[in-house]
Formats: C-alpha cells, structure tokens, sequence
C-alpha cells in the first residue's frame, strides 16, 4: 500500500522527531525542524506531506471522542508520556485487523500505542493493545464447523468475497474494512434450529448487530442506549448534525474566504515542492498556535518566534498543521467555541 | 475505515482545487453562491478522496445532477471521475442475495418481528434518505455506509473547521500587522483604538 511506503519515511525521521506537546520549547523546535524537514526530504511516492508530522489518524478520531477534544495536553498527559505529543513522522502501525482497528478507532488511550515511536512506552503499550482484541474475539465465535453447515457458510462468504473486488476499488491509502471475513463460523446454540436457512439468517443477524455495535461506539452517548429503534435515533441525529455543521462552516467560510488568496496556495499544492519562493505574502500569515493548543506557552513562544522571520517563510506551515491537528483538536472541542467564533466573525466583517 | 493523514491530504487538497475551479475567492459571486459552491467542493472532495464506496457514488450522483456536469469535470480529475461514475459491479451480485434472504426472513420471522419493523423500519427509512445513495441498499449495507459516511463526515468537519480557524486567524494577524506599523509611527491611542476595533 503506498501508505505503507509514506510512513517509511516517516519512521526514518521519527527519532529525530518525537517530541511532546506539553514541552513548550520543544513545540517550537518541532515547528521549525517541520519546516525544514519539509522543503529537505526526498518526494515520496505517496506525497510530500508524508514527510511531516501527524497525528497518527487512530489519535485523530480517537480524540475526536472526547468532548474537551480541544485539550491536547489532557489526553497526553492521561496516555503515555510519548503517546500523543510527537506530531511528527512516527509511522502509525495500523493494526492488521481491520474489524479491531474499527474498534481501535474509537479507543482514545488505544491511538497512543499505535505509534512505534513510542519505544519507550514498550509497558503500557501491550496491555493496551491487549484490551480491545478481548471483545474483539467474541463475534467471531471460533467453532468446528459441520459439513452441512459449510455450504451455506461457503455461499455466503463466496458472494462476499465476489462482492469485495467489486465493492471496495480502494486508493492506495485506503485500509481495507472490517467485516470480510472468509467464514462466518456459527456454533448452533442450544435449542436452536440448526438448517442451513436459519444458521444464515443468524449469521447475517450477527453481522448487522456487530455494525449496530461499532455504530453505537461511534456516536457519541450511543454506548448506554439499548434498543435498535433508540439507537437508531442517536445516529439519524448525530448524522443530520454532521451534515448540518457543514453548511454552517461552509457559509462561515464564504464569509472569511475573500480575504484569503487561495489561488497562491493552489500553486503550492500543485508544485508540491513549492520552495519558499513561491510565496503568498498576502493573507497566509504565520499560523497561530494558539488555536491548535490549548496551552497558552507553546503558543506566545511559538509566535515571537516566527513572527520576526518572513510573513512568507511561515506561510507553509499550515496546511500540514491542518491535516494533523485539525481533526484531533476541532472535532467537537471546538464545538462549543464555534458561537463566539461566529461573533468574531461578525466583527470582522 | 481509517481515517489516515493521507485521507485528509487527499481531501483537503481536493477541496482547495475545487475552490479555485469554481473560483469562489472571486468578487463577483453572491454570498450565497459562493456558500453553495464551498459546500460542493468539500463534498466532492470528501467522497473523492474516499474512494469508491455506495455514498461516494450516490453523492457524486446527486452533485452531478445538480450542476448538470457543468463543473464536474473541472473539479474532478476525469479518471476519477469514470471509475465513481460506473455502475458499481456489486450491485448485480447484491440483488439476488438479498432476496434470497428476504426470502428466508419472511419465513422464519413474518410475525415475531412486525412490531420490532415498524419502530425500526420508520428510522432505516429516515436513515436511507440522509446517506447519499442510501435508497437502494439493505439493512447490513446501509450500516456499512453509515459508518463509513460518519467518519468521512467528521474528517469533513473537522478540517473545515481547522481551515476555517487558520484562515481567520492568519487574517486577524495580518490585521495586527497592518495595525501595528502606523503604531509605531504615530503612538495616538485614538489610532490604537481604532485599529483593535476593526480587527
């Protein structure tokens, strides 16, 4: 997989990389080495962001869980020391499974042993890792499988796999999803009819209440509610707000958007080298790390640091910034700051 | 599905193309214009950068529908943009699989279920109206791409928010430095004041 190959650099860059966010200085420094390591490392196949700092993704939704989201140094401080703070390169190890990485997904203290370059963590990290194939294993029920069972469970998994090529014509940096698995091994239960017709319907019950489970650990406040029909509601809810929150930023950034150049960056992405000399002086200042922190030193040190250097030198930083923080930090924390953005807003109008 | 670094490179990029094909940064378009063609990009940039999935179509039909191939073809790479745009060759694999087990459904289950139908039945009905393409897929499938469309959704979300952050911020600081200039030369807090006043 191509994101295999990205996140080999990564991993080459990492050591010099890992930092924490809860050092201010080291913030600084990792801004700046960010820069550099940038514009010096070699094009990779996958894109030259690859090179840079991240989040692993697993961090990224999985902070998205927590209403104070906004708080990096909360979680950092709750999982390893090393977990969360080093933004750049580690190549995240994606777990191999992918039903537990959906799992894993929406585990916050799971993310941080994700990362290999928290070797130093090499303790908290295996228990971690531990815990979510525990109820990993349940659906998957291992069974001795009868011989007139298995032309039904064959059926089924066949047009599964038929439907696999088909269905998933993946991009390179895409995982494959959880649920294909080969056999569905179903152990009949006690007093239960065990003809091929009725082992199929139950598998394919189990297939739908394990969706309903991840669903359920997906949606917010969803894990507490039994029912279909309620959990049902939860997610129509959750989606329609979803959906909703789009329209609202994207008229909030109809609003902001003349000020802002974007054809400057447009040429960036497409250089995808883009050196400095390509510069936006305009709009695309230095970005402020105060929004990404919630710590205020990192970000007053940050900013009398670069605003000295050229307006244009900094106008890079963001877009990397965005994609590693961005989701992490403003999933829902900054829900609740988006009323007093929008009057902001209103004043800058 | 995983939402990796690269996913939200691939979206963000796109969204940023697709904000200078349909040239939103322009003087001359409405507000609400302008609004309708930012929501565009990003969601073509989500369901692009997503792949190829049920709702990544259904969206991609919709949008098309809408604009009447008019800009799609800017925003989308054309590649892209034939492998969304075929009939997915699932489908035909899909149907007689489901009746099939609609089939042995009705027949174990006709009467036991009906009240549990009704109450659940009135939501799927409600959830397949708000994923894009969500009309003809089945139970399983139908959670497949709810959950998949959620995630995508919050990526969407949060890095339009983060974009949306950075660019206010970055416009704020170039207000501060427009202000901070005529400071230095004439130190009147008249002036101070009016320039933290229109920030």
């Amino acid at each position: 997989m191509g994101s295999a190959g990205s996140y080999g650099v990564g991993t080459g860059n990492s050591g010099a990389y890992v930092t924490e966010i809860s050092e201010p200085a080291r913030f600084e420094e990792e801004i700046r080495s960010l820069i550099q390591a940038r514009f010096d490392a070699p094009p990779v196949s996958g894109g030259s962001f690859t090179a840079l700092l991240g989040l692993s993704a697993n961090q990224a939704v999985g902070l998205l869980h927590e209403p104070g989201a906004g708080e990096i140094s909360a979680p950092a401080a709750s999982s390893s020391p090393t977990g969360l703070g080093h933004p750049l390169g580690c190549s995240p190890t994606f777990p191999s499974n992918a039903a537990l990485a959906e799992r894993a997904a929406s585990f916050p203290v799971f993310a941080a042993a994700d990362s290999p370059a928290s070797s130093s963590d090499g303790g908290p990290s295996p228990p971690l890792k531990a815990e979510p194939p525990d109820p990993d294993s349940s659906p998957p029920l291992p069974v001795p499988f009868d011989k007139p069972r298995r032309p039904a469970k064959r059926k089924d998994c066949e047009k599964q796999k038929a439907k696999g090529p088909g269905k998933k014509i993946k991009t390179a940096e895409e995982q494959t999803e959880g649920d294909q698995l080969p056999y569905v091994h179903v152990r009949a239960r006690r007093g239960q009819a065990t003809d091929s017709h009725s082992l199929a319907e139950r598998a394919r019950r189990e297939k739908i209440n394990a969706r309903m489970k991840l669903l359920q650990e997906l949606v917010p406040g969803c894990s507490k509610i039994t029912g279909t029909a309620l959990v049902l509601d939860e997610i129509i809810n959750h989606v329609q707000s979803l959906q909703r929150q789009v329209e609202f930023l994207s008229m909030r950034l109809a609003a902001v958007n003349p000020r802002i150049d974007f054809g400057g960056l447009d040429s960036f992405l497409m250089a995808e080298r883009g050196p400095l000399a390509a510069s936006n002086g305009r709009g695309e200042a230095a970005l402020d790390p105060v929004s990404w922190s919630s710590d205020p030193a990192p970000g007053t040190g940050l900013r009398t640091d670069l605003r000295p250097s050229q307006q244009s030198s900094t106008a890079w930083v963001y877009p990397y910034a965005l994609i590693d923080h961005g989701t992490s930090l403003f999933g829902y924390g900054a829900a609740n700051s988006v009323p007093l953005n929008s009057n902001q807003s209103k004043t800058d109008l | 599905m995983q939402v990796t670094r690269a996913f939200k490179q691939a979206f963000l990029e796109r969204m940023l193309l697709g904000f200078r094909a349909t040239d939103v940064s322009s003087k001359s378009m409405s507000f609400q214009e302008k609004k309708s063609f930012i929501k565009l990009s990003a969601d073509v940039a989500i369901a692009v950068a997503r792949g190829s999935r049920k709702w990544t179509r259904g969206l991609i039909a919709s949008v098309s529908k809408e604009q009447q191939k008019r800009l799609l073809p800017r925003v989308i790479p054309r590649k892209q943009y034939e492998r969304l745009m075929k009939p997915c060759s699932s489908n035909s694999w899909k149907i007689p699989r489901s009746k099939k087990i609609l089939r042995k459904s009705l027949r174990v289950s006709s009467t036991r279920r009906k009240k549990k139908l009704c109450a659940v039945e009135k939501r799927t009905r409600v959830l397949r109206r708000l994923v894009p393409g969500g009309e003809s897929l089945s139970g399983f499938s139908l959670l497949d791409e709810t959950l998949d469309y959620v995630l995508s959704l919050r990526a969407q979300v949060g890095l339009m928010q983060s974009l949306l952050m950075t660019c206010e911020a970055s416009k704020r600081r170039a207000h501060e430095l427009k202000c901070t200039s005529p400071e230095t030369k004439a130190s009147t807090v008249g002036n101070r004041g009016r320039c933290g006043g229109i920030p």
